[in-house]
């Protein structure tokens, strides 16, 4: 009996070899413990077994579970339990990274079902709990097919309590976690579809499951849940209401019980960034800017708190604007937000945050480095100048155009562009179309027209890109000549640039369609993102008259508001340091000598004569007004 | 982005969450064929049936592909048939369509065609466009497409009228593969007027081909100073 019970204990340790379990308690019984075995059998029945063993292996895992950690998990629980933010914001910003860094930066944090008697089972706490480990496996550790396929197992776990409990649930959560929810949902949705993606290296039981693995991290279900959270919390009448400027009230009653609540409230809206993203991802940039119609971008509103969610969605919008060829919103989305970054570098200090946003933002650099040079114009000075001195050798070629310009565009762009995915995986459930695809069968099957097969979502967006950046090559050039000339003729022109007259004339003409980009107009900030007017965004200007080319350019003329106020302010301050600094008297000289000669100051101190009484309080204060 | 012709039926489907419903893909198709007849064009419209293919390949239609992309073709210079190809996915072998499908074969041509208006070759389009090798999508596809010749003339126009207060004769008519009555017609449909001895079109002055040098001066408002005003006035 005792001898049995150690065998299945030490065999119970490693969870994963329950198989060898069952070998081992056979053979166990056929070595002449039959006696044993057999009074044993109708109690050790397989299910109970694998209850025990499970139970077991539990009981191990949790004793090895630190006791701080414990701790930690106990009140974690409890401040989520007594939906108290401020102590559930410090358990999930500083106690979990700081637990992470000391116990589990290479390892899994323990199972949910590990910690569950710590918690009283409390299946929310566990979901919540399991989106915390499985988050830190997808950025810490390699997730495997089971985590992946378990994390959407729980994230729909997650958004089906929210979404349908019997009415609006009554947790609170930060506004911070409700963002990394909606972010972390799509991050592995995204890490899944590039897994998803590669063929070749799966095993066979990976090819199984992947066959069999139906909705589980499907496009549909993944805009399906942003869709509700989007419809249930009622964030676009929110932001509609709050825009017509309707009383509390009313804003209560058009979002109803639902929209009420901060947590369905900001988990709307971070739901319209997260399908922002999505659809950018899909490759669908209209769409993608659309779905922001009610949006208005600017860094007013309280949905910016979060300032992961604020960079996000500039980084996506900009991002659409340059595939729409809108080069110059893209330009002064990027600088918006460039900004915004580098004055509130100083306050973050929370690591894991701090990271992604300046790898973010050094992606946007490089995009305004692109954008840029397809359409040079001044911009803000500041975020150009730290965008050269990034991306400085490439900033030059691309802006000096012609064939040597793609290399730099093309390195640029996959460096800074998102991580596109398709939105069906390959032919798992069709064995003979999947063995083609990994290896084609016969000569004649390679040989077929691939346009369409074998480019990776990637390359496909980048040639688009590229093409558009082809043709914008001769400008440069062109540019650098028209500037040179109030008017000239288009075959001197042609005879500079040793090319026949007729394609000098059509580049020209392509020269001015480039010049020009649809842009939004100022005073619509209010109005749809897609929405704008053709506007000339180049300081050169042209027109051909006949084969005459006439050239104007605009110029900047000499800023003095700036100078003006920076000197105003200046003045005042020193003004206002003046009168508020103590008049250097000679009596203070005195007074200091008198006090230590003799311990009775004279009337003019006023510090030691204010405590006497208190009627002299007054005079006082007045005195410093004075 | 709206154009005026769409239907509120059409508008509901773009607009909403029923876009993602396989079943209205027949609505969308029919409503493209409506454009391909009347000269009508709706992006949007199209761009939603090209995400139902996306998420659906079982609905792939290689014929409406196609005639969403010529139409997007003469949309030029917007960016509308980048956003189309955005959408087609890779997708593998069509074991499921009863013919060899076409796209793999066109879509090569068809960015060829788009990259030539684009870069303002317009002249090269032509070309390309009454070669041979083009003959299928002559035959099959832009024959049902009412009025492709002109709407890509009207690319054309576009872009001359923007760049151009003077043009040859000889020019605009390799432009527009016109010449002779049909482009003196063509030019008299425009309103613009040609000088019958020196063979020189005048283009009406827009606002893309009317230039002067400007010098952009800094506006500042009063409102941008109070806080500069009132620090002043507070201390005072």
């Amino acid at each position: 009996m005792a001898q049995q019970r150690m065998a299945l204990w030490a065999a119970e340790a490693d969870i994963d070899e329950d198989v060898d379990l069952h070998l081992a308690i056979g053979n166990y019984g056929q070595n002449g413990h039959y006696e044993d075995a057999h009074i044993q059998q109708p109690q050790i029945d397989e299910a109970t077994l694998l209850a025990m063993q499970q139970h077991m292996a539990q009981q191990a895992a949790f004793s090895q579970i630190p006791d701080v950690v414990k701790g930690f998990i106990v009140h974690f629980h409890q401040a989520v339990l007594n939906n108290n933010l401020a102590e559930i914001t410090v358990a999930y910003e500083s106690g979990w990274n700081k637990y992470t860094e000391k116990f589990y930066s290479r390892t899994e944090w323990p199972e949910a079902e590990v910690i569950a008697p710590l918690v009283n089972d409390d299946p929310i706490f566990l979901i919540l709990y399991r989106e915390l480990y499985y988050r830190h496996v997808y950025s810490r550790l390699q997730p495997n097919i089971d985590d992946r396929f378990h994390s959407y197992e729980n994230s729909c776990e997650l958004f089906n309590y929210l979404l349908n409990s019997d009415g609006p649930v009554q947790l609170e959560l930060p506004e911070q976690w409700l963002w990394d929810i909606i972010d972390e949902f799509i991050y592995q949705f995204q890490v899944f579809c590039t897994w998803r993606s590669k063929v070749k290296s799966k095993t066979e039981d990976e090819l199984i499951m992947l066959s069999e693995g139906g909705p589980v991290w499907s496009s549909y279900s993944v805009l399906n849940v942003l869709y509700s959270l989007i419809q249930k919390s009622r964030i676009n009448e929110y932001i509609v209401a709050q825009q017509e400027g309707k009383t509390p009230e009313e804003i209560a009653e058009i979002v109803g019980e639902y929209g009420q609540r901060p947590l369905y409230r900001m988990l709307g809206y971070f739901s319209i960034i997260g399908l922002l993203r999505v659809h950018a991802l899909l490759g669908d940039f209209t769409l993608a800017l659309k779905v922001m119609d009610n949006v208005e971008l600017n860094q007013k509103s309280s949905f910016t708190r979060v300032t992961a969610c604020h960079v996000a969605t500039y980084y996506y919008v900009g991002f659409c604007y340059i595939m729409l060829r809108r080069y110059p919103d893209a330009l002064r989305t990027f600088v918006s937000v460039l900004n915004l970054i580098m004055r509130m570098r100083q306050y973050h200090t929370r690591s894991y945050q701090y990271d992604q946003i300046s790898k973010t933002a050094d992606r946007m650099y490089a995009l305004f480095a692109i954008c840029n040079a397809l359409s040079p114009s001044r911009y803000d000075d500041n975020i150009a100048n730290i965008s050269k001195e990034r991306y400085g050798e490439q900033f030059a070629k691309m802006a000096r155009g012609g064939e040597d310009s793609l290399p730099a565009f093309e390195e640029l762009f996959l460096y800074a562009c998102p991580k596109f995915i398709t939105a069906n995986p390959p032919p798992y459930d069709d064995p003979t179309a999947l063995s083609a695809l990994v290896s084609p069968s016969s000569p004649t099957d390679a040989s077929q027209p691939t346009t369409l097969t074998s480019v990776d979502p990637t390359h496909r967006h980048l040639s688009l890109f590229l093409a558009d950046v082809a043709a914008q090559a001769p400008v440069p050039t062109l540019r650098s000549f028209l500037k040179l000339y109030t008017s000239l003729g288009a075959k001197k022109l042609a005879n500079f640039l040793d090319v026949d007259e007729e394609e000098i004339v059509q580049e020209m003409i392509l020269m001015k369609q480039v010049s020009k980009h649809i842009s939004r107009v100022a005073g619509s900030e209010k109005s749809s993102l897609l929405d704008g007017q053709s506007l000339t965004s180049s300081d050169l200007n042209f027109v051909i008259a006949d084969n005459m080319v006439h050239i104007t350019e605009s110029t900047v003329g000499r800023r003095y508001a700036g100078w003006f106020i920076k000197n105003t302010e200046r003045t005042a301050r020193i003004y206002d340091e003046i009168k508020n600094a103590p008049l250097p008297q000679p009596s203070k000289n005195a007074n200091t000598a008198a006090a230590t000669a003799a311990p009775t100051p004279a009337g003019g101190d006023a510090q030691t004569k204010a405590p006497r009484t208190g009627g002299q309080k007054v005079a006082w204060g007045g005195a410093k007004v004075a | 982005m709206t154009p005026e012709t769409r239907t509120e039926l059409i508008e509901d489907l773009v607009s909403g969450v029923d876009r993602y419903n396989p079943s209205n893909v027949s609505i969308l198709e029919d409503y493209l064929y409506h454009q391909i007849r009347s000269e009508e064009y709706d992006c949007l419209a199209n761009l939603a049936i090209l995400k139902l293919y996306q998420f659906n390949p079982e609905l792939y239609n290689p014929d409406v592909v196609i005639n969403i992309l010529l139409k997007a073709l003469t949309a030029c210079p917007l960016p509308d048939f980048n956003l189309c190809i955005s959408l087609l996915d890779e997708r593998t072998a069509n074991n499921n369509l009863d013919e060899p499908d076409p796209l793999p074969t066109l879509l090569p041509i068809l960015r060829g065609l788009h990259s030539l208006l684009y870069r303002c070759r317009f002249p090269a389009f032509w070309t390309a466009y009454r070669s041979e090798e083009l003959e299928t999508l002559r035959d099959n596809y832009t024959v049902e497409c009412v009025g492709f010749e002109n709407a890509v003339r009207e690319v054309a126009i576009r872009a001359v009228k923007a760049a151009f207060t003077q043009i040859s004769t000889e020019r605009l008519g390799s432009y527009l593969e016109l010449s002779g009555d049909d482009l003196q017609a063509y030019i008299q449909k425009l309103g613009w007027t040609l000088d019958a001895s020196s063979s020189v079109i005048s283009i009406p002055p827009n606002p893309d081909n009317q230039i002067e040098a400007t010098v952009v001066q800094e506006s500042i408002s009063l409102p941008q100073l109070t806080k500069v005003i009132s620090h002043a006035a507070l201390k005072a």
